[in-house]
């Protein structure tokens, strides 16, 4: 039985490799402006083409560079370069959704996918659209029934995309949701001329308002001031109704988010996936992998429209409830292949021993220990590490300058600090 | 004399400083980026002395910018 495949998101070389570390099947990342996280300053460049294609197909996962932003007359000429550079690279294919990408795609025979941001939400548009693209992505407010007619109709009817097999159907399965539909929101670009269309979006909709009704001037009575701000999305607790809809292929959404985000998200799917066509999913390992899900970056979390529930659940903080934090210690200094110690130099805080840390490097993504025994500067075996302190550790792989160095540390206990 | 100063390596080529100042701004065809037309390059900040008059059209410029990279001093 054919696998579904899981697609990681890579907003850096650090996300890129924590992506393939967590197991992912493929990867999508955005280069210069035309990408729904245009703001992001760990946008890849063109140039970055090639090493990225070079590192997936080593690793045999496959490459999408998203191109889904709206397009004007400008941008048609950089859009057209970085669809020809694709290629060249041998990247896999493109996410798309102004005509004009995937019209350019198609004829540059690069394989399209239909981005998210196109809210299919019905065969015909799939009918429609696979005279150019294999893949595509439906509408994030769909349940899981229509999403398995939708999958169901493609294989009674035969719709095939132009390289000829029958058309994949693509969801989002973990990450952020907003208040709009299929993302397509006017908020930012109302109030902060700042379009979310253009990749620029300000998440106001993540801020706490009030609800003045201005005839009577009384205020409702909200028991959550974070009225647009939905939880993320997450459906590891549900992942067998949802693979069973027919649905090829998973995507976790996160390009502004950390590596360690996406190394620790990426490895529960991959286990959930994995023990699902082993017949070991359940519901009590579900419940792990939710535990550990908290500890990055989340809203908290809910299933979304696809279980059908008639109102949205709404956060109510405007930040992460993520239980635990990295801090930022210091970067690689010198590592010692001979006796595998590694030598960092402290930049900021402390490190001790029985420190959890997490080490996230743009060549080798992400990797977590814990301090067993320090030796500071020329002291020699010491408890703690100061800024400033150049401290030295036991670590299977070499560091340097470009690895940075993170406590872990709980949140909870941050807050008692 | 007033001075713009745009970092333009940061710009997502929204148009916006094309639609309030187009006698100084115009998209690139190249890289679907702002130019600020006669600017002179130092690293990745570009600059153009303007006249007083021209000044206003382009702070409104700055203002519409979403990802504030237009200076005007």
């Amino acid at each position: 039985m054919q696998k579904v495949e899981l697609m990681s998101p890579a907003g850096s070389f650090e996300a890129l490799h924590a992506a393939i570390q967590g197991g992912a099947d493929s990867v999508y990342f955005g280069v210069e402006q035309l990408n729904m996280r245009a703001r992001a300053t760990m946008n890849f460049q063109m140039d970055d083409l090639k090493e990225i294609a070079f590192i997936c197909k080593e690793h045999h996962v496959r490459s999408y560079l998203t191109l889904n932003t709206i397009v004007y007359d400008h941008d048609l000429a950089l859009m057209k370069n970085i669809i020809n550079a694709a290629k060249l690279a041998g990247i896999d294919a493109v996410i798309a959704s102004d005509q004009a990408v995937i019209h350019h795609a198609f004829t540059q025979k690069l394989e399209v996918h239909i981005s998210t941001q196109l809210n299919i939400t019905n065969i015909e548009t799939i009918q429609f659209y696979s005279h150019f693209a294999d893949v595509m992505v439906l509408s994030r407010e769909l349940s899981l029934g229509q999403m398995k007619k939708i999958c169901d109709a493609i294989k009674k009817e035969n719709i095939k995309g132009p390289a000829g097999k029958l058309i994949e159907i693509e969801v989002f399965a973990h990450g952020a949701l907003c208040m709009a539909v299929s993302g397509k929101c006017y908020l930012s670009l109302h109030t902060q001329n700042a379009s979310a269309n253009r990749g620029a979006c300000l998440q106001n909709c993540r801020r706490k308002y009030k609800v003045i009704d201005l005839e009577d001037g009384h205020e409702l009575e909200l028991d959550n001031e974070y009225i647009m701000s939905p939880k993320d999305l997450c459906t590891i607790d549900f992942l067998n109704e949802l693979i069973a809809t027919g649905v090829s292929v998973l995507k976790i959404e996160g390009r502004g988010k950390s590596a360690d985000y996406v190394k620790t998200v990426t490895q529960c799917y991959r286990e959930a996936i994995d023990l699902y066509y082993e017949g070991m999913y359940t519901k009590i390992r579900a419940k792990e992998w939710i535990q550990r899900l908290k500890q990055v970056y989340n809203r908290d979390f809910w299933g979304g429209y696809y279980l059908g529930q008639e109102l949205g659940e709404w956060t109510d903080s405007s930040g992460s409830k993520a239980l635990t934090r990295k801090i930022y210690v210091g970067k690689g200094n010198h590592y010692y292949p001979k006796t595998g110690i590694a030598e960092f130099l402290i930049e900021a805080y402390s490190l001790s021993v029985g420190d959890k840390v997490a080490i996230i490097s743009p060549t080798k993504g992400v990797l977590e220990t814990t301090i067993t025994s320090l030796h500071v500067n020329a002291h020699g075996a010491m408890d703690t590490a100061n800024k400033g302190d150049l401290c030295a550790f036991p670590l299977e792989v070499a560091v340097k300058p470009a690895d940075k160095l993170y406590k872990i540390i709980e949140t909870a206990v941050e807050e008692k600090i | 004399m007033p001075i713009i100063i745009q970092q333009r390596s940061k710009c997502i080529g929204c148009n916006y400083c094309v639609e309030q100042a187009p006698e100084h701004w115009r998209m690139s065809k190249k890289d679907g980026k702002a130019t600020l037309i006669g600017a002179v390059q130092k690293k990745e900040f570009w600059s153009l002395k303007i006249q007083e008059a021209e000044k206003e059209k382009n702070v409104n410029a700055a203002k519409a910018c979403p990802v504030k990279i237009i200076d005007i001093r």
